[in-house]
């Protein structure tokens, strides 16, 4: 029998769990060859501000154990080229995936700014906001490192939107689960996590850390533990919480068994975020992947899994 | 040809001198397709990682019979990887990816300058022109820190082109750098603005861009550039080049899809 691998959450109908990470399949057009979106549950785009962004100097990426590091710098487009250049040609191509809007600012206002403009144009189904970038008004800590701020922002948002709205959290702080919880009582619908670790390499020749910005963002493989002990302490704080409220997995997934662990964590979604740099189709050997373990352990609906590390 | 993902079987590895290495595999839709300065991505197949992120090749050579060589040179443990695989064993190549060297009809002169393993695209490059209704005449300058190091290319370059080798020990054709066999030696021969092009290590690229923009007239500098790469296609962001303007902003683009191949005029050296 053939697994559903649907799923029904924040009031959105999924073709399956399988979304791909913010910042690594950019606007979705340039893998339109090799793996399309309409395969997706949903794309989530590279993170949107209300003005472009250059990014920082290179060198920007480079490789480490199981996993890489980058400091892009949030270099996009642009909320206006967005709309005009970039979105229309998601919605066209989407067929049944969900446009997730990944939105970030550099003070609170700029989050209010994007979020409503990207939050009222048509074909986008949800804003993801991004807690990971730095707040330059309090001298660079990023606006996911205190549970006030959490709030602030997500209620900021949910103020200017209808929309469902994720709010990615940052694994970079003591009790992440005290930072969901603060998102989910300021109104948003899901909490995605994690966004990137901060490590540094240092080029032993050199003498120097190897990027430009010496500190860099942890993905890859390396960080999947990380993001599912994350995903497993949230999932338990807002269930004692009484809170309801999905959880979008993040960190290290490039193939069925990788996602499974996310959702037997408590995650409901999942996204493939570096694997895709790896192998093109990623994504696509994740969906199959959920699919065919499912059927062999004879689950039915992929849904029955969601936090079944917990019961067990 | 829009780029593809394919894994492919090593047909042979053989040594070209020193610490480099020439890989071929069999990959019939890439070879008809390249063009010089593309470049490909390889990593190894699932299961055989000593690896995580695929790493930048540019195509070296593009044979007859679809196989497509790589030439490189093992730095690190990317390369170390390579330079041990064996035939019949597995890599996953994407590509082709990148801007291609444009063939300048129009110059009756050319200038390749290669800096270490800047060499591949060059070669790939000389022949490809030559192939042009009207093709330039040729000199290709190439240059290694270490005579050891220089690769023979009996066999790899047609006849017509003109070969001159510069090793800064000076155990092998010129002692000096690559771009002193430039300006002593090869410059006073020309007799009309070159199209120049060149490819190698970024210092060099530097030094290149100085000399020609010290007043040498020339018909065209095209310059292929490396930077540290993630996706190779676009999306990362990862591999930022920074172009040359009056703006107090940076300028960046990206060197796997804009690039590898710029104007080298255009480009922010230092
Ligand atoms: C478009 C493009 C085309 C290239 N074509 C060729 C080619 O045809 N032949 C070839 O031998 N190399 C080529 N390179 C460089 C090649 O990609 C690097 O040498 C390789 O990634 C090093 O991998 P590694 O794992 O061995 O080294 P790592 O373990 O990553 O690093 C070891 C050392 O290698 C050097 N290194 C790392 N990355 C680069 C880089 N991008 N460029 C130069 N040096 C680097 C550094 O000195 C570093 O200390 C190309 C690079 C680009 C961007
Ligand atoms: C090159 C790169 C760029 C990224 N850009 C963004 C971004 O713009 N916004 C964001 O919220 N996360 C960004 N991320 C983080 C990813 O979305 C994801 O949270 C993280 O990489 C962990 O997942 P992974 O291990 O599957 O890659 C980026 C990650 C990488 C590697
Ligand atoms: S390597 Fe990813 S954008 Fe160039």
């Amino acid at each position: 029998m053939a697994v559903d691998l649907s799923v029904n959450c924040l009031g959105l109908e999924f073709q399956n769990p399988v979304l791909v990470a913010s910042g690594t399949f950019g606007y979705g057009d340039q893998y339109e060859d090799i793996m399309p979106i309409r395969e997706l549950g949903a794309l989530v785009t590279k993170t949107i501000t209300p003005r472009m962004r250059p990014g920082n100097p290179p060198p920007r990426v480079v490789e480490t154990d199981s996993g890489m590091l980058n400091t892009i710098g949030l270099a996009n487009v642009g909320q206006d080229e967005f709309l005009r250049e970039k979105l229309p040609w998601l919605v066209t191509h989407r067929g049944a995936a969900r446009v997730i809007v990944n939105v970030a600012g550099f003070a609170e206002e700029e989050f209010a700014e994007v979020a409503a403009a990207v939050g009222s144009a048509p074909g986008v189904d949800a804003l993801e906001v991004n807690l990971g970038c730095p707040n330059v008004k309090a001298g660079y800590i990023h606006f996911g490192a205190d549970p006030q701020s959490v709030r602030r922002i997500v209620s900021l948002v949910r103020s200017q939107v209808e929309l469902p709205i994720v709010a990615k959290l940052s694994p970079n702080v003591t009790d992440i689960a005290a930072l969901a919880e603060a998102a989910v009582a300021a109104g948003a619908d899901a909490v995605s996590l994690i966004n990137t670790l901060p490590g540094m390499k240092i080029d032993i020749n050199r003498r120097r850390p190897v990027l430009s910005q010496g500190f860099g963002g942890l993905s890859g493989p390396a960080v999947r533990p990380v993001g599912v002990a994350c995903v497993y302490k949230v999932y338990r704080r807002l269930a004692e919480a009484g809170m309801s409220a999905p959880i979008v997995g993040i960190g290290g997934i490039g193939c069925g068994s990788d996602a499974l662990e996310y959702i037997l964590a408590g995650a409901s979604l999942v996204q493939v975020g570096t694997a895709s740099f790896v192998r093109p189709r990623a994504a696509a050997e994740t969906i199959e992947g959920i699919a065919e373990i499912c059927d062999r352990q004879g689950v039915t609906a992929v849904t029955e899994l969601v936090g079944a590390a917990h019961r067990s | 040809m829009n780029p593809a993902f394919t894994r492919v079987t090593v047909t042979g590895i053989r040594q070209a001198a020193g610490d480099t290495h020439v890989l071929t595999f069999r990959d019939e839709c890439a070879a008809a397709a390249i063009q010089p300065g593309q470049f490909c991505m390889l990593s190894p197949a699932p299961g055989a990682s000593c690896i995580y992120l695929p790493r930048p090749f540019s195509y070296f050579r593009a044979l007859d019979d679809g196989r497509v060589e790589i030439l490189f040179r093992a730095l690190g443990r990317g390369t170390r990887w390579m330079a041990g695989l064996r035939p019949g064993d597995s890599v996953a190549v994407f590509g082709p990816l990148g801007r291609p060297f444009q063939l300048e009809a129009g110059a009756a002169r050319a200038v390749l300058v290669a800096g270490g393993v800047g060499l591949p695209p060059l070669a790939l490059l000389a022949e490809r022109l030559l192939r042009l209704e009207r093709p330039p005449r040729i000199d290709l300058l190439y240059g290694e820190t270490r005579g050891e190091r220089v690769v023979e290319l009996g066999g790899v370059l047609p006849p017509a082109v003109r070969l001159w080798t510069a090793s800064e020990d000076g155990s092998t054709g010129f002692r000096g750098r690559v771009t002193e066999l430039l300006t002593q030696k090869v410059w006073p021969t020309l007799d009309t603005p070159p199209a120049v092009y060149t490819c190698g290590p970024r210092a060099m690229l530097a030094a290149l861009a100085d000399i020609l923009g010290d007043g040498r007239e020339v018909h065209s500098f095209q310059a292929s550039l490396e930077e540290n790469m993630a996706c190779g296609h676009g999306i990362c962001m990862g591999c930022a080049v920074e172009l040359a303007t009056d703006a107090p902003q940076p300028y960046y683009k990206l060197c796997c899809k804009d690039g590898p191949v710029f104007n080298g005029f255009e480009v922010k050296w230092r």
